[in-house]
């Protein structure tokens, strides 16, 4: 069938964000037609180029979001050079679509106006928002300039009524004129995806499934999608877009209110994504938190792991060795959130404990001057804390505290890394999904983390977890992990168990291959041009009776979406048998690991 | 910034997990497997996690004990995470963004718990409830005021300048010149001087104050046909009047020299009126309010360029011999100033047209004559007879320059109150 991946600012581009993630994904559904459909974020990323595309990757359409100096998506002013003199302000449209924009563009700014603190009623807020917002779209799909309209005064003077309504917040109603023009001009930048044109019968509307690779922008063009032409729209997010921009927001020299408005614009946007979406999947418990802060319903709700690649690592952890005995290794980059300062005082006390420990720090500084002046920081902290030891009167000494890169003689590769200690410590403060850990489980290593992120969902009690900035009981735990080898041997074998069944690249691909086979059933796009045959008359038994049942029919249906849908259904079920050589499998992948908890 | 949470002391609350409890701590995680959706790992090596800690650590915790209740955290704990992140609580516009910068500081539901919250959305929102009302938003809105540039002013400035000394310059050579060069040199020198007053020309409309970020259109070109019409119009006409064309007439360069050098002026006025629209914008609070700001600002910038443009025509008049005011070339220069003014905040098509309309004004007198000629169609050369007779020849291009310019003025007054024009600026 044929799957359109909705990317912003990451996958055919050579320096995406989601780039090694959706290249899995196609390469491991060849049996799937993918058409990619790409946000670019800048000039230099469009310069960078693209990956190598499979095969099977039949269209690429990209669009920029963002505007080169000259203003490009302003458009040259040199046609409808009168229409712009009688309208004024830029705005091109006619009377009835002048009138169609404003109406559409009140419903979204009193939406958006409606900040938590006034008590408005979410559902209203909601119901405002998608009509405003469907609306534009709609203007934008039949008419364009929506950039242009909405860059005019009309614009700028429906956001002041609406912000000096009694329905609007606190902070919202303090907004002054600069406010309300840095608005207008981000809502058109957040708005830019309305107008692309992708949304026609042969572009969007040919795709059988969306499947938007982060929510936000990305999810976009999947809403329209399913607005226009009805296409299911499947939302994978590892990290949730409205956290993000408000992580991101100091950046911007925006006042109070403009913030406000943008917070609760993307709010709003993710909770209508999440409202749509035939399924929501999560990369792990707190994006899956965060989703549900925002309005997303546990019932469309999946956990999906992101997948890694386990092969490099099998070397390491079949082997029988099982590291330096006195040896911990911390693997990962080196930043202020990853507290190494913690970690050396930690080994301080494990030192005292067992004299013939030594740490080993493999990592490279992260990108700046910040993380480069805390490894200069660290490296100092060691010196003075563990000072060279030498084994006689005659030899050279070493530091038990050593810090190396990657990449030499002695650690050609990460796999070495892990295999070189006996115990893996963590000791970030700020973790998102630990990637490192996951690692160091699928070489079969004892690990001792601090609680932050997703630390403890992802390690599942097959390694000791402590409290952050907490060097005493990290100590503890490595200390016990270090006197007692069969414990860490055992803990080893039942981390890379567990992260075997989890984390590898082949349980991500089952989860959305089952994911994608269910959605299709579920809510199979109907279309006229299936329904009928060359002459134009209606096909007998196109669609199933079952097709007009009310409720659920979850029975799949691979004939209900006429010939071709069948062929990519016995395509899927082919190679399905073929790779797992069982023909029982799709059931099991369907409720495999990642949807467990539903 | 690292925050050491304050750790409540009240009662049964644990001060801070203590040694003791440390192998405690990592047996939770039993019961947190229990809780994550994944799937419960029946893994082996779970039951064997909690014993035996005791015994690996023995000296300890009587080391430590003594320090414990000597600490004691303040009442309420919230109050101290509220000072500990104080910039994030005062510029949060939601309960959201403290949550989502308290995980990134590192608090976890775990912590939340010690603040006695079932997760960190619920602590976020008691912050965002507690933190003290945020200071007023135009004195956080205002960016800091981007300093005086005198460089770059001074920049434009002199490039302003260049066209206009360009075109002095060839008009005193020409003039030093006049009886020791032959027809076929002073050629060359005018033709050397245009050039070079064009080039200088293109310079200054490219930066400061007049540069039109998304270009001007047909501006150029209709500015073109209306210069040449101020030099060699008047003759034309006056030919056409009174029964020629009969050979080549004079022009008049005047006009020309006079128009180049109020340039400088004309990007003089066009920065003042933006910085202070500009200022306008960040002080006002309402759009009305800030049209009724701008709309007398245009007005005086408009002013102020006659006033300067006024006595330059007039001395380049009096360079050349000339005699009475150049109203003609007053009311083209007041046009190009508006339309240029337009297209500098970013609307080119309003002057183009209005340059447009003059140059048919000013093409359909000379073509009104001839056509009256014809045999009845005498009627319609009779109101540029009448106008000519009022007012001399120079009052064809007044009238068409004058009314473009009102128009444009009109329109200007409009368009330039609108905020949405300066966002650019």
């Amino acid at each position: 069938m044929r799957i359109g991946l909705l990317t912003d600012g990451g996958y055919p581009y050579a320096t995406g964000e989601s780039r090694l993630w959706c290249d899995r994904l196609v390469r491991g559904l060849p049996q799937h037609e993918f058409d990619l459909f790409a946000l670019s974020r800048s000039a230099h990323q469009e310069d960078q180029g693209w990956v190598r595309l499979p095969h099977h990757v039949s269209r690429v359409r990209t669009a920029p979001l963002w505007t080169p100096e000259d203003g490009a998506l302003r458009g040259s002013g040199e046609p409808r050079l009168l229409a712009r003199l009688v309208t004024g302000g830029g705005v091109s449209y006619g009377r009835r679509d002048r009138k169609r924009f404003a109406a559409h563009v009140k419903a979204l700014a009193t939406a958006i106006c409606a900040t938590e603190d006034t008590g408005t009623d979410p559902a209203d807020s909601a119901g405002l928002f998608a009509e405003g917002f469907y609306g534009l779209a709609e203007l934008a799909r039949e008419r364009g300039g929506l950039h242009l309209a909405l860059r005019s005064e009309a614009t700028v003077r429906i956001l002041e009524a609406a912000s000096r309504a009694p329905g609007a917040g606190r902070t919202v109603q303090s907004a002054t004129v600069v406010d309300h023009l840095a608005f207008a001009a981000e809502l058109e930048r957040v708005l830019r995806p309305l107008s692309l044109d992708w949304y026609e019968p042969e572009s969007l509307g040919a795709v059988d499934l969306c499947h938007a690779a982060s929510g936000g922008a990305a999810a976009i063009p999947g809403l329209l999608a399913k607005r226009f032409f009805g296409v299911p729209l499947l939302v994978t997010e590892h990290g949730v877009p409205l956290r993000t921009h408000y992580l991101a927001a100091p950046d911007a020299s925006f006042g109070a209110p403009v913030r406000a408005l943008l917070a609760h614009f993307h709010m709003l946007l993710a909770a209508e994504v999440y409202r749509q979406a035939a399924l929501v999947t999560a990369g792990n418990t707190h994006v899956r938190r965060w989703q549900q802060r925002c309005g997303a319903d546990p019932a469309r709700q999946r956990t999906v792991y992101p997948g890694m690649a386990a092969e490099r690592f099998s070397a390491v952890g079949e082997d029988d060795d099982a590291g330096g005995p006195d040896t911990l290794v911390r693997v990962g980059r080196i930043e202020p959130a990853k507290d190494l300062i913690a970690l050396l005082h930690a080994f301080a006390e494990v030192r005292r404990a067992e004299p013939d420990a030594r740490l080993r720090i493999f990592g490279a500084p992260a990108d700046g001057d910040e993380a480069t002046t805390y490894l200069a920081h660290c490296r100092a902290l060691a010196a003075q804390l563990f000072p060279d030891e030498a084994t006689g009167a005659h030899t050279e000494g070493v530091s038990p505290v050593t810090f190396e890169e990657i990449g030499g003689p002695e650690v050609p590769g990460l796999a070495e890394a892990y295999a070189a200690g006996g115990v893996i410590v963590l000791s970030s403060v700020v973790e998102g999904f630990p990637i490192s850990l996951v690692e160091s489980m699928f070489c079969g290593r004892a690990t001792v983390s601090t609680d932050v992120g997703a630390v403890v969902e992802v390690i599942g009690g097959t390694g000791l977890v402590v409290p952050p900035r907490n060097p005493r009981a990290l100590a503890d735990a490595c200390i016990a992990l270090l006197r007692d080898p069969e414990r860490r041997a055992r803990l080893g074998a039942a981390a890379r168990a567990r992260a075997l069944e989890l984390f590898t690249v082949e349980q991500n691909l089952a989860a959305f291959r089952g994911i994608y086979l269910e959605l299709i059933s579920h809510a199979p796009v109907r279309r006229e041009a299936d329904a009928v045959d060359a002459d134009g008359e209606p096909l007998l038994f196109a669609a199933p009776a079952e097709a007009r049942l009310l409720g659920p029919w979850t029975q799949p249906q691979p004939a209900a979406v006429g010939a071709r849908a069948r062929s990519w259904a016995a395509a899927g079920a082919e190679s399905e048998g073929e790779s797992e050589g069982e023909p029982g499998c799709l059931c099991a992948t369907a409720c495999g690991p990642g949807d467990g908890d539903a | 910034m690292r925050d050491h949470p304050i750790r409540p002391d009240h009662g049964e609350d644990p001060p801070m997990p203590r040694p003791a409890e440390t192998p405690s701590s990592a047996a939770e995680i039993p019961s947190r497997a229990a809780e994550i959706p994944s799937r419960p790992v029946e893994i082996p090596a779970r039951p064997v996690e909690t014993p035996a800690r005791a015994a690996e650590l023995p000296a300890r915790p009587e080391r430590r004990r003594p320090a414990a209740p000597a600490r004691r955290g303040p009442a309420d704990p919230v109050k101290s995470l509220m000072h500990d992140h104080r910039d994030l609580c005062e510029r949060a516009v939601s309960p959201l963004e403290i949550a989502a910068g308290l995980e990134a500081h590192g608090l976890t539901d775990r912590t939340a718990a010690r603040y006695r919250h079932r997760d960190v959305f619920a602590l976020a929102e008691e912050l965002y409830a507690r933190t003290p009302a945020r200071p007023a938003g135009p004195a956080v809105a205002a960016p800091p005021p981007p300093g005086p540039d005198t460089e770059a002013r001074a920049g434009w400035t002199l490039l302003a300048l260049l066209p206009g000394a360009a075109c002095l310059a060839t008009a005193g050579l020409l003039r030093v010149t006049e009886e020791v060069l032959g027809g076929g040199a002073r050629a060359a020198v005018t033709v050397t001087g245009a050039l070079l007053a064009c080039l200088a020309l293109r310079l200054c409309l490219g930066r400061g104050p007049l540069r039109a970020p998304e270009g001007a259109g047909r501006a150029g070109m209709y500015a073109c046909w209306l210069l040449s019409f101020a030099v060699y119009g008047e003759g034309l006409l006056a030919q056409v009047v009174s029964g020629g064309p009969d050979g080549l007439w004079e022009a008049a360069p005047a006009p020309l020299l006079g128009l180049t050098a109020a340039l400088a002026p004309a990007a003089w006025c066009a920065h003042l009126f933006t910085v202070r629209a500009h200022r306008k914008l960040t002080g006002s609070r309402a759009l009305e309010e800030f049209g009724a700001g701008v709309r007398p600002l245009l007005l005086a910038a408009v002013a102020l360029f006659v006033c300067a443009l006024l006595p330059l025509l007039f001395l380049a008049d009096l360079g050349f011999g000339g005699d009475g005011m150049p109203v003609a070339a007053a009311a083209l220069g007041v046009l190009f100033f508006l339309a240029r003014l337009l297209a500098a905040h970013g609307l080119p098509e309003p002057g183009t047209v209005a340059l447009a309309a003059a140059c048919a004004m000013e093409a359909a007198a000379p073509a009104l004559v001839l056509a009256g000629r014809l045999p009845g169609l005498d009627p319609l050369a009779r109101p540029v007879h009448a106008l000519v007779a009022a007012g001399g020849t120079g009052a064809v291009p007044a009238l068409a320059c004058g009314a473009a310019a009102l128009g444009l003025l009109v329109h200007a007054s409009a368009a330039l109150s609108r905020a949405s024009a300066h966002t650019r600026a």
